[in-house]
């Protein structure tokens, strides 16, 4: 180990046998012994990660052998080499990065003089590469852009809800009006989506039964919830996380991810958390044969904000 | 001696105290104005069973209830009597000598009406420790050491039961016919969002908190699926029993008995847990290391 | 007869004074003219503070990474193929799941040390981030990015954000609930840039979301275009560390116009390939030991599912913390939307940060107006206004962190949840704020303390005879002469061709 309080000595300047070319350690043989033993024990590590594998042993059986191999290869590396190997500490010069003032005048004529003057002279030819240039390296991106995806259009600012579809749960059966007890909550999606990779991503609504009689919700939304059905958009307007955890006593829907937290009754409102918007409302009826249907699509964007939602 | 600079920052941090915290109250704190409501809602339309599952007979009596998932079955009879004297001693003290609840701070409901929820929510609550109450006026009760034991919950449930007779019944899930792979998808997609995917449970809203499942027997899971006790939302016509059977399979093996083969579960807290161990294990032993490879300075 | 007696011998001495060793040096030294040069490779000197080593411990924890990368991409398929899994773990079995998360399954529970690399290969990255992050924060605190390496600095910070964001890229491989969920986060934050927001998600995800683009995407930039780049970047770095040599603390025999400490070969090449061996030990330790990730028990990612208690893996997590603190302000008008409350946290936010970082070295030298170059490094106290702004920094990352755990502190502190979040509102502002004159206090009151920072050396008490006692600092070894440079002739067995300079004991190489 070098020796702080010793002076720093050039390495070159050195006999073979100079002291300060000899191990750091005061008592090396003892250090060999040690390393020695660490070696072995590394050694029996490894080659018992070998038998491990062989006999295909729990995954952190193969791991502690592993671990425990390099480890102590590495332990009695590091002690090799800081004791005992030559103590120091050593100098060397830095040498100045920068040239001297002469090389550095002839690196920038060279430059500007040699290179620049040429560009100097041609004027218009400098102008017309440079905007060639320019343009290249607009159309490049491109390709590298615009063939990724297709253009959003309008797909964010429509479900797959339309007027009368059918409420279905994710295994495809359809809500009836007996369903759901007072309290309950069921995720759903139109019918012929449940499956789809959309229809879980952008379609997903939850269905929460609040009383056993029409809710209404806040005002114009009177016919919304027949039978105390209220249904909203499972999709967080926060960042689009599931809203999957509904309180029944508090009557707060939850986002799991950053806890904003909608009141149930009014609308979904945000009391609480960074969410800006209450979640859409799913207008609901129930059918002649007691099924739950929806109405018409989302009044609004469901999801997150983004530059065109109006 | 302190220098014009420190003054300054002192001075700013004070003014940033006093200063930025109703800034920040007004901001963060309420967008709608939130009433608070009692915690416990008068609950109609409790017992309504699983509306699939159901048979009943030519008068409309429900005389069938279950199948080879679960069986529900009312507790004894004969329990009766027991479960008044038990109800009188340790429960009537707040929910009233009818179990029709109390009001309590003037408001009406916070010591619930207990008349016609049905077997299994008394049974829940008593059998899991949470009924007698630590701390009445507590937002969630708390689960502990049940005070009644098995049968003695059951003659509780068995008294309340007889003032209004209804549903659902105590559930016995049949495990044997329980798929787990099902149980696992139907977790979580319904459960996992309030008690984790792991099980451990959390802080939910206010001071509400979902508890952990790790140590529930199977009746327990089935009943608070089914009666959904406190903010806990129930699950009727929208599982099946074979359903629910199958979620409580899941629960009981996998979430109770995880398989962990990668070594130890870090209490199931996810990345902020693995952080830890991360920084504090991992780069904290090798700096370490480091400081024992490297040299000190005078 | 002397041919055949001495062959032995003679072939010896054919081979010269170093022997088969010497022959094939030489034999190189024909082809790439080596001998020069390596000989002053392995004679440069290497501070060896140990607040040196800590970039090594990501330089390493890198190379695990990649070792154990290279051995995951030979089972994971990168694919939103829809599957049903039958194999050995019961929950899953009979489910569909995307190649993606089957694969991750398969790798796990049958390929046989599968687990144990993608655990390594988890806690590797966990490490690498942090090894980063406390190496940067030494070379910052001790102003080791000051002229003439501004450079190294910038190709450093830049080194973090990609280390950071290949990080995000492995996790969300496997497609499992947890990570999907953050990809879902990372969709939304892309729409919410203004104008071409919706144009940028639907082209880096291929359409809305989820499409089944983003995996295989994620898949090439995770395993090949951002490791190239970091490769890349890290020879940068360590080349313009060879070429710069390392800074050094000031202390005895140590100036800025040289370098003290261990030669590279042959102390510091063994040091460093044992640290190398330790690092690895370590990792594979955790990789055994501590579980990471079980994508089984999280399930295949269903956008209609979600689990509670979800944050990003600890590098991602001072967005995670923005984002929930951050209050709901959204601007709405004329029919467009700009959503502030994730713009600034996720967005913005990150970009002022990462900038300063950036500028830093610009910053202090505006403000110090230094333009010398600097080989030695400062104590953090002796510099107390960049140790302050730092410390500031660093309050303000770590107030974000813990932001991110708001429902886990709400659960172990048995607290509700809003008072958390408010709390930590208020904490977020406020403890950077405080931190600042309190850090700037201390580091003066180190400078003033004398022997502040040092090791303590004994005192030597003597006893005069009229019973004064006496203390003095001992030298560390009590029979250490100081010795002084004395000219030493060169040894006759090194060869040198070109005239020794007039200096003692220094040897001039030309360059």
């Amino acid at each position: 180990m070098t020796d702080e309080h010793r002076t720093p000595v050039s390495l070159s300047g050195l006999s073979s046998n100079d002291p300060r070319l000899q191990p750091a350690a005061r008592h090396p043989e003892l250090v060999e012994r040690v390393i020695s033993v660490c070696f072995i024990v590394g050694t029996l590590c490894l080659a018992g990660f070998g038998a491990c594998y062989w006999i295909d042993a729990q995954p952190w059986k193969l791991g502690a052998t592993l671990g425990g191999g390099l480890l102590f290869l590495g332990i009695g590396i590091v002690a090799w080499g800081k004791y005992l190997m030559p103590r120091g500490p050593f100098v060397e010069e830095r040498h100045t990065l920068a040239n001297s003032d002469a090389d550095r005048r002839a690196f920038a004529a060279a430059i500007v003089e040699r290179g620049g003057s040429v560009v100097q002279r041609r004027k218009l030819l400098g102008g017309l590469l440079g905007g060639a240039m320019g343009i290249f390296g607009v159309v490049v991106m491109f390709p590298l852009l615009r063939s990724l995806g297709p253009l959003p259009k309008k797909t964010l600012q429509h479900t797959d809800w339309r007027s009368g579809s059918y409420v279905v749960d994710q295994s495809g059966r359809r809500v009836e009006v007996g369903d759901l007890a007072v309290g309950s909550i069921e995720t759903v999606f139109p019918e012929g989506t449940e499956n789809s990779d959309r229809g879980q991503a952008v379609d997903q609504t939850v269905l929460i039964r609040v009383s056993n009689e029409a809710f209404t919700t806040m005002k114009g939304r009177e016919t919304w919830a027949p039978h105390g059905y209220v249904a909203y958009s499972k999709v967080c307007t926060h960042l689009g996380c599931p809203v999957g955890l509904y309180e029944q006593e508090l009557q707060l829907l939850v986002c799991p991810c950053h806890q904003s937290m909608f009141n149930v009754t009014n609308g979904a409102v945000p009391q609480f958390g960074p969410a800006p918007r209450p979640l859409p409302q799913l207008p609901l009826y129930v059918d002649s044969s007691g099924f739950l249907r929806s109405q018409s699509d989302y009044h609004q964007a469901v999801g997150p904000g983004f530059w065109e939602r109006s | 001696m302190t220098s014009p600079l420190i003054k300054r920052c002192l001075a700013v941090s004070i003014i940033s105290l006093v200063g930025l915290g109703p800034v920040v109250l007004f901001v963060g704190g309420a967008q709608a104005s939130y009433k608070a409501t009692p915690y416990q809602t008068s609950r109609k339309n409790a017992g309504t069973p699983n509306s699939t599952m159901v048979k009943k007979n030519s008068d409309g009596v429900i005389i069938a209830y279950g199948n080879s998932s679960i069986t529900y079955r009312a507790p004894s009879a004969a329990l009766v009597t027991l479960g008044d004297a038990l109800f009188q001693q340790n429960c009537a003290s707040c929910h009233g000598t009818q179990a029709n609840g109390v009001p309590a701070n003037g408001t009406a409901g916070a010591f619930p009406d207990l008349v016609g929820l049905g077997p299994a929510t008394i049974n829940f609550w008593v059998d899991s420790g949470r009924m007698p109450a630590a701390n009445p006026r507590s937002i969630e009760a708390i689960r502990r050491v049940p005070r009644l034991t098995h049968d003695q919950a059951l003659a509780v449930s068995a008294w309340v039961n007889s003032l209004s007779p209804s549903y659902p019944d105590i559930p016995y899930p049949h495990l044997k016919n329980a798929n787990v792979a099902d149980g696992a998808a139907l977790f979580a997609l319904n459960c996992a969002s309030c008690h984790t995917i792991e099980g451990d449970g959390d802080a939910l809203a206010m001071s509400t908190f979902s508890p952990s499942l790790r140590k529930i027997p199977s009746i327990e899971v089935a009943e608070a699926i089914r009666t959904g006790p406190a903010n806990m939302p129930r699950f009727t016509g929208n599982l099946s029993d074979a359903q629910v059977n199958d979620i409580v399979k899941y629960v009981t093996t996998e979430i109770q008995h995880p398989n962990n083969p990668g070594g130890f579960g870090l209490g199931g807290l996810g990345p902020v847990a693995e952080g830890f161990v991360g920084l504090a294990f991992g780069v904290g032993v090798l700096a370490l290391a480091g400081f024992w490879v490297g040299e000190r300075d005078d | 007869m002397s041919d055949v007696i001495n062959t032995k011998r003679a072939k010896k001495q054919a081979l010269g004074s170093y022997g088969r060793v010497g022959k094939s040096l030489d034999e190189l030294d024909d082809r790439l003219g080596l001998a020069r040069g390596g000989r002053t490779f392995m004679d440069k000197i290497f501070p060896d503070h140990w607040s040196f080593m800590l970039g090594e411990i990501a330089l390493y924890s890198f190379l695990i990474l990649l070792v154990t990368g290279v051995f995951l991409t030979l089972y994971f398929i990168p694919s939103s193929a829809i599957v049903t899994y039958h194999g050995s773990y019961t929950p899953l079995d009979g489910q569909k799941m995307t190649q993606a998360f089957a694969s991750t399954v398969n790798l796990s529970f049958a390929v046989r040390g599968g687990l144990l690399m993608r655990q390594m290969h988890h806690w590797a990255c966990d490490i690498f981030v942090g090894a980063i992050v406390i190496h940067m924060a030494r070379v910052f605190f001790t102003g080791a990015f000051r002229k003439p390496r501004e450079l190294n600095w910038i190709v450093g910070s830049t080194l973090l954000i990609l280390a950071i964001v290949n990080g995000f890229l492995g996790y969300s491989l496997p497609d499992d609930l947890v990570s999907g969920t953050g990809i879902r986060i990372a969709y939304s934050i892309i729409l919410s840039v203004p104008f071409v927001g919706t144009y940028l998600a639907f082209w880096i995800f291929g359409g809305n979301f989820p499409g089944t683009m983003i995996i295989p995407r994620f898949f090439i930039l995770h395993c090949l275009i951002v490791p190239l780049v970091i490769i890349g970047l890290v020879s940068a770095h360590l080349f313009l560390l060879v070429r710069q040599k390392h800074t050094q603390f000031p202390g005895k025999g140590r100036t800025e116009k040289n370098v003290v400490g261990s030669p590279m070969y042959p102390v510091f090449i063994a040091k460093t390939t044992g640290f190398l061996f330790i690092v690895g030990g370590i990792t594979a330790l955790l990789g055994a030991f501590a579980q990471v990730n079980p994508i089984w028990q999280f399930g295949p990612y269903d956008a209609a599912r979600i689990s509670y208690a979800v944050q990003p893996d600890w590098y991602m997590g001072f967005l995670d913390g923005a984002l929930r603190i951050w209050p709901s302000w959204s601007f709405h008008s004329w029919g467009y939307t700009i959503p502030f409350e994730v713009l600034i946290p996720a967005v913005v936010l990150p970009g002022l940060i990462f900038n300063f970082v950036f500028v830093w070295p610009m910053i202090e030298r505006k403000f110090t107006k230094d333009n010398e170059i600097h080989n030695l490094l400062d104590r953090p106290s002796n510099r107390p206004m960049r140790t302050a702004v730092g410390v500031t920094m660093l309050s303000f990352l770590g107030m974000l962190f813990i932001a991110s755990s708001t429902d886990v502190l709400a659960k172990f502190f048995n607290v509700s949840l809003d008072t958390v979040l408010v709390a930590m509102r208020y904490l977020t502002v406020i403890v950077p704020i405080l931190a600042f004159p309190i850090t700037y206090r201390i580091c003066h009151e180190i400078q003033t303390l004398h022997g502040g920072g040092r090791r303590k050396t004994p005192n030597v008490v003597a006893r005069s005879a009229e019973g004064e006692y006496t203390a003095t600092p001992s030298p560390r070894y009590v029979d250490d002469v100081p010795s002084h440079l004395e000219a030493t002739p060169v040894p006759t067995y090194i060869h040198e061709e070109s005239e020794e300079s007039g200096e003692s004991g220094v040897r001039v190489v030309d360059r």
